[in-house]
């Protein structure tokens, strides 16, 4: 098993903000479910099962062009932070961090590519990206895809396409979704008439958004919910189309604070700088708010001396486990909070 | 012997069903034994008692005609346990629950029909369906046109196409 510091040393390369799009779009996701043909799914699988499927995925994926220099976690070999850790970085799900008997993660230096094995289905494979870079997050899972269909039988239908173990994702076994940053909409309050426009065609917008509350940083995740009777061009295609609307409504909602209330705006951006810049505590609610505004000031050019990819790593850094990982103790959440401000302080006082 | 479901059709499938210590004597007609899921034991050879405890309750779904206590047979979960957690027990689940799941499907998509990749070692199979199903559609199209010369070429086609998928030993498209 590969050796988890080396995945740790640097942050996930698609973190980078070079992607088009960055400052709305922090990033590009793309899952795949698939399942091996007659055996039964994972949540009922008997643990020899599990194994042997989860040994023949392994070494199908280090036989393949794409992944064969991938690490390979298996996380019934590693400890609960470890496993913590990994979900924090969005490599398994939180659902891999409690159920790991015999679930693995093989994943790429840089993490734009992994496989989870042995979750809700035998593989779920993501390709992440930063910005809105649709076509390479996709075309580098296609062809994923197609080695490993070379070296594994998948479930599969002529009628239904790809079979899961859940009717949500039956048929192209599609997910692609993108994290999305709109404080301009969630302000000018247009925010509700453009998540239900997204429902109303059909796409899922997730984001701790309540009646009159903020959402947490105010990012949403955009995503496909239909993966039967649409072909996976036709699903990326889009939700491409979609986003890039949505994008156009934040710019516009962003260039009209600017005109009608540019001082407001400027003095909360500075603030948040400000905290940020001087704080001693900090908590993980407080933080997303605070990064929230800096990334709109960052986008509207009022903050010239952060870069947007430092400020997406600390998004990453600043979570419990990574935190404690960083200190190498485990810690109280105040003393979190407290080295939760150290790290900001540290990021902002650099330049 | 009468298939003991429909009471209409001779039996041509036996078997024998272990639930817990119940031990009961099947006989069904090929058509019940599709709409109960299990036309895969048609083919197959099929030994007495071989026939897997918890099977599938047939008992129970008989009367009503409802088949809430169906089990797949290959994981041997029902429709209900699927209700509860919202997951299927394996590929052939989706066969088995066909009817219902396609009412299921149907709402989540809006679709029932897979339009997106075919894994390469099954792509020959699934085009020749594709070709055969656009195919009816047209000639469909055409006999309503009442061109019927232009009928008469598409029927050949899609008769060729079946042939040559019998030929080469694939399954009915
Ligand atoms: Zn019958
Ligand atoms: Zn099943």
């Amino acid at each position: 098993m590969s050796d988890l510091s080396v995945l740790l040393k640097s942050p996930a390369e698609w973190l980078s903000s070079e992607g088009e799009e960055s400052e709305i779009v922090l990033s590009f996701r793309v899952r795949l479910a698939r399942n091996l043909d007659n055996r039964p799914f994972s949540h009922i699988a008997e643990p020899e099962v599990l194994a042997s499927i989860s040994s023949e995925i392994k070494e199908a994926v280090l036989d393949t062009k794409k992944m064969g220099e991938a690490l390979i976690f298996d996380m019934d070999k590693i400890s609960e932070s470890d496993r913590i850790l990994l979900s924090e970085r969005c490599l398994i799900s939180d659902e891999m961090v409690r159920n790991y008997s015999n679930r693995s993660l093989a994943v790429m230096k840089g993490e734009k590519l992994s496989v989870m094995i042995n979750e809700e289905d035998h593989l779920r494979i993501q390709s992440f990206e930063s910005g809105l870079s649709v076509g390479k997050t996709f075309e580098r899972i296609c062809e994923l895809d197609d080695e490993l269909d070379e070296h594994l039988a998948f479930a599969f239908s002529n009628r239904l396409g790809y079979l899961t173990a859940c009717t949500t994702n039956v048929g192209t076994g599609l997910r692609v979704s993108a994290m999305v940053h709109l404080p301009g909409l969630v302000h000018n309050n247009d925010i509700r008439r453009v998540i239900d426009g997204l429902r109303h065609v059909r796409l899922t917008v997730r984001g701790s958004y309540g009646e009159g509350s903020e959402v947490l940083g105010n990012f949403f995740q955009i995503s496909n919910s239909i993966t039967l009777g649409l072909s996976e061009a036709d699903t990326v295609a889009n939700i491409e189309s979609h986003i890039r609307k949505v994008i156009e409504f934040e710019k516009k909602a962003r260039d009209s604070l600017l005109r009608e209330a540019r001082t407001l705006l400027e003095d909360k951006i500075w603030r948040s700088y400000g905290i940020l810049k001087s704080a001693r505590l900090v908590t993980s609610k407080e933080a997303m708010s605070l990064i929230s505004a800096i990334r709109l000031g960052i986008g509207l050019g009022i903050i010239n001396d952060i870069r947007l990819s430092d400020l997406n790593e600390i998004l990453i850094m600043i979570q419990p486990m990574h935190l404690q990982r960083l200190y190498d103790k485990s810690m109280n959440p105040e003393e979190r909070d407290s080295i939760r401000a150290d790290h900001f302080r540290a990021l902002l006082n650099r330049n | 012997m009468l298939c003991q479901f429909c009471n209409k059709r001779d039996a041509t499938i036996h078997f024998t069903n272990v639930i817990g210590k119940n031990v009961e004597k099947i006989h069904i007609c090929t058509i019940c034994a599709e709409e109960k899921g299990f036309d895969h034991l048609k083919k197959s050879n099929i030994e007495k008692g071989d026939l897997l405890a918890g099977l599938m309750n047939l008992a129970a779904e008989t009367s009503k005609g409802t088949s809430v206590s169906k089990r797949c047979p290959g994981c041997g979960r029902t429709y209900a346990a699927f209700r509860k957690s919202g997951k299927l027990g394996c590929s052939q689940c989706y066969d088995v629950f066909r009817v219902r799941l396609d009412q299921v499907l149907s709402s989540i998509h809006g679709d029932t029909k897979h339009k997106g990749k075919i894994p390469a070692r099954q792509g020959a199979i699934v085009d020749l369906s594709r070709r055969i199903t656009e195919l009816q559609e047209e000639l469909k199209k055409v006999i309503e046109l009442e061109e019927y010369e232009q009928a008469a070429v598409i029927r050949d086609e899609i008769k060729m196409l079946r042939d040559k998928n019998e030929s080469e030993g694939r399954p009915d498209v």
